[in-house]
């Protein structure tokens, strides 16, 4: 146990050093095993193995084929029409168009995977609508970082697909397993933006009030979206296994089909051509690959705890003081919410998740409703001072802005986020309601 | 011509196979994918290779990218603590860390040379394309050696010519 523990802090020693994260993980990981186990060559033929397998292991398929699906999205152009029928609903409200940006970011999610890419869409969209009616920054941003975070937990997510696959949970339990929490995110967000412009209601002011037809028009635009949400959730969930279709997908299927759908939908708009389609496969296989790295770094290091056998003693530890479930719960939650503030989310995630899953797991905890909690954590440390990646990539496309008047607005959402934690810690059954009512 | 004019050039055109090789395999990987699962429901006639082809595309299409990937510095990495480095700091550290990935990338690197090897004696192959094993681990093991170098590359251009590799980097983090 000792070892291990050590191993995770030279990780984070080296990660603060700039050693790229899949290197920090990997590194430590190699030493560490050959020091458990005394065996060189079979140490690095663990590595060149994980390396041989992780990049041909269907189930991660999945991976870069969402991704594609997300950038065919955004380069459909379909963020701006999701805004528009956002706006035509709630615009009219006092911080109407901070509202707008959250249900529009919540929307966006459905169709897109990854809460930084949500983020960054979203603020090229919404950012320049809300300065022209004059909104305070602190609330503009605050609304594009927060919003931007649901990303990863609406289905279809990454995070929760690699979670799955790691611990080998249903997919399709967890996507649908996120959808209460991924709603009541929308629904506390949406409250926070009220509670900030009743505190100060210059800070949102109203919007003009859209006509009804106006609405239905701008309802209309999106039906792509829905379609595309729906084809992906249905035929993961079987849903469409009904005549005429007949469609039920594995994971990487459903994948496939959403960045087919997303293709298509970005061709008959016009949006695509040969240039358009490279860069998107191009950037989807480097951040893909930027994943990979990871994904094998993390695995490098899960099988140096696993050999030093950290998840057992940590097992053994809290049967021998007979720690409460939610004790140990709470424990390993404070945990995430520390790591987050130096780590991104995925490399969070693969770090722990070997070393806390078997322990919360043994302790009673449903996987799924675990994995839902974690994620939740995940999506709280995006925002959390002082990495709070949302945040940075909120600054990096406003740029005018400080992080510091981000972090400042964003307070009321981390506020939001954590109520809607405890929520689902407490209450586990707002998780599990929908996976155990529509199993398959 | 200045090492910072032709090194953006010159690492544009390097790159360019690898990018499209991963933009192809990654385009068929999706559009066969797509085409499994209308023939399945449609016609009842799913494509059985497609789970080994889905496999070697998708490795296909990560590892070409690994190296431009590791050459332009774009691999996740927390910069936290960015502003306690000054410039020479900022150049060493630079050469270390690269340097020190590279060199560690180039273990696992070869070892994946020997087991690919093992593959070939043994005869695997995949199971309806009989594709020999070989060829998707070779590729690997040498996308690896690239990135490796890539990586010692960058560590050394960092401390010697910072200016030109800035230059040469492509706007934009990962996604």
């Amino acid at each position: 146990m000792t070892a291990a523990l050590v191993g995770f802090a030279v990780v984070l020693a080296l990660v603060l050093v700039r050693v790229p994260i899949a290197f920090a993980m990997g590194i430590v990981g190699t030493i560490g095993y050959f020091v458990e186990t005394e065996r060189w060559t079979g140490t690095i033929s663990m590595v060149s193995r994980l390396i041989l397998d992780t990049a041909q292991d269907y189930g991660l398929s999945v991976v870069p084929l969402f991704i594609l699906m997300g950038l065919f999205v955004n380069k459909g152009g379909l963020s701006r029409e999701l805004y528009q029928v956002s706006y035509a609903f709630l615009g009219h409200l006092k911080g109407g168009l901070a509202m707008a940006t959250i249900l529009a970011c919540g929307l966006f999610s459905a169709i897109c995977g990854s809460s930084l890419a949500t983020a960054a869409t979203m603020s090229k969209v919404a950012m320049p609508q809300m300065r022209r009616y004059g909104y305070d920054d602190r609330l503009s941003t605050a609304s594009i970082a927060a919003g931007g975070t649901l990303g990863i937990l609406i289905p279809p997510s990454v995070i929760l697909v690699i979670y799955g696959l790691m611990t080998e949970t249903s997919i399709g339990a967890l996507f649908i397993a996120g959808i209460v929490p991924g709603l009541m995110g929308i629904l506390f967000y949406l409250g926070a933006v009220r509670f900030t412009v009743a505190r100060n209601p210059a800070s949102g002011p109203a919007g003009e009030r859209t006509p009804w037809p106006a609405r239905g028009r701008a309802l209309a635009a999106v039906w792509a979206v829905l379609l595309l949400f729906f084809l992906v959730i249905g035929g993961l969930y079987g849903a469409l296994d009904v005549w005429p279709l007949y469609l039920t997908f594995s994971p990487t299927e459903a994948a496939g089909m959403g960045a087919t759908g997303a293709f298509l939908i970005a061709l008959a708009r016009g949006t695509l051509d040969v240039r358009g389609l490279f860069e998107v496969l191009r950037d989807t296989a480097t951040t893909s690959a930027g994943l990979f790295a990871v994904l094998i770094g993390a695995a490098v290091f899960s099988n140096f705890v696993n050999v030093a056998g950290l998840p057992d003693a940590l097992l053994a530890l809290v049967q021998a003081y007979a720690i409460s479930p939610y004790a140990v719960l709470l424990g390993v939650l404070l945990v995430y919410v520390a790591l987050g503030c130096v780590f991104e989310s995925l490399s969070m995630l693969l770090l722990t998740v070997p070393i806390f899953f078997p322990l919360v797991v043994s302790l009673g905890f449903d996987p799924v409703w675990f994995g839902i909690v974690v994620v939740v954590v995940v999506e709280i440390s995006l925002i959390t001072p002082p990495v709070g990646l949302n945040v940075f990539i909120l600054k990096g496309v406003v740029g005018d802005v400080s992080t510091g008047t981000i972090f400042r607005g964003v307070t009321p959402f981390w506020a939001a986020d954590i109520l809607r934690l405890a929520i689902l810690v407490l209450v586990p059954g707002l998780v599990m309601f929908l996976p155990n009512t529509m199993g398959p | 011509m200045t090492l910072a004019k032709a090194l953006p050039r010159v690492s544009r055109a390097l790159a360019f196979v690898p990018a499209l090789v991963a933009a192809v395999s990654l385009f068929a990987l999706m559009l066969m994918t797509f085409a499994d699962v209308v023939l399945r429901s449609a016609l009842d006639a799913p494509l059985p290779w497609a789970t080994e082809m889905t496999r070697i595309l998708m490795a296909v299409s990560i590892f070409s990218a690994m190296p431009a990937l590791s050459a332009s510095g774009r691999h996740i990495a927390v910069d936290l603590t960015d502003p306690l480095f000054g410039p020479w700091a900022t150049r060493i550290r630079e050469l270390l860390v690269n340097v020190g990935c590279g060199a560690l990338l180039l273990w696992p690197a070869e070892r994946a040379v020997v087991l690919a090897r093992r593959s070939l004696s043994y005869g695997d192959v995949t199971e309806y394309l009989r594709i020999p094993q070989y060829w998707p681990e070779i590729f690997i093991a040498l996308a690896c050696y690239v990135a490796g170098a890539a990586l010692i590359a960058r560590g050394f251009l960092a401390l010697l010519a910072p200016r030109a590799l800035s230059a040469a980097e492509p706007e934009g983090g990962l996604g």
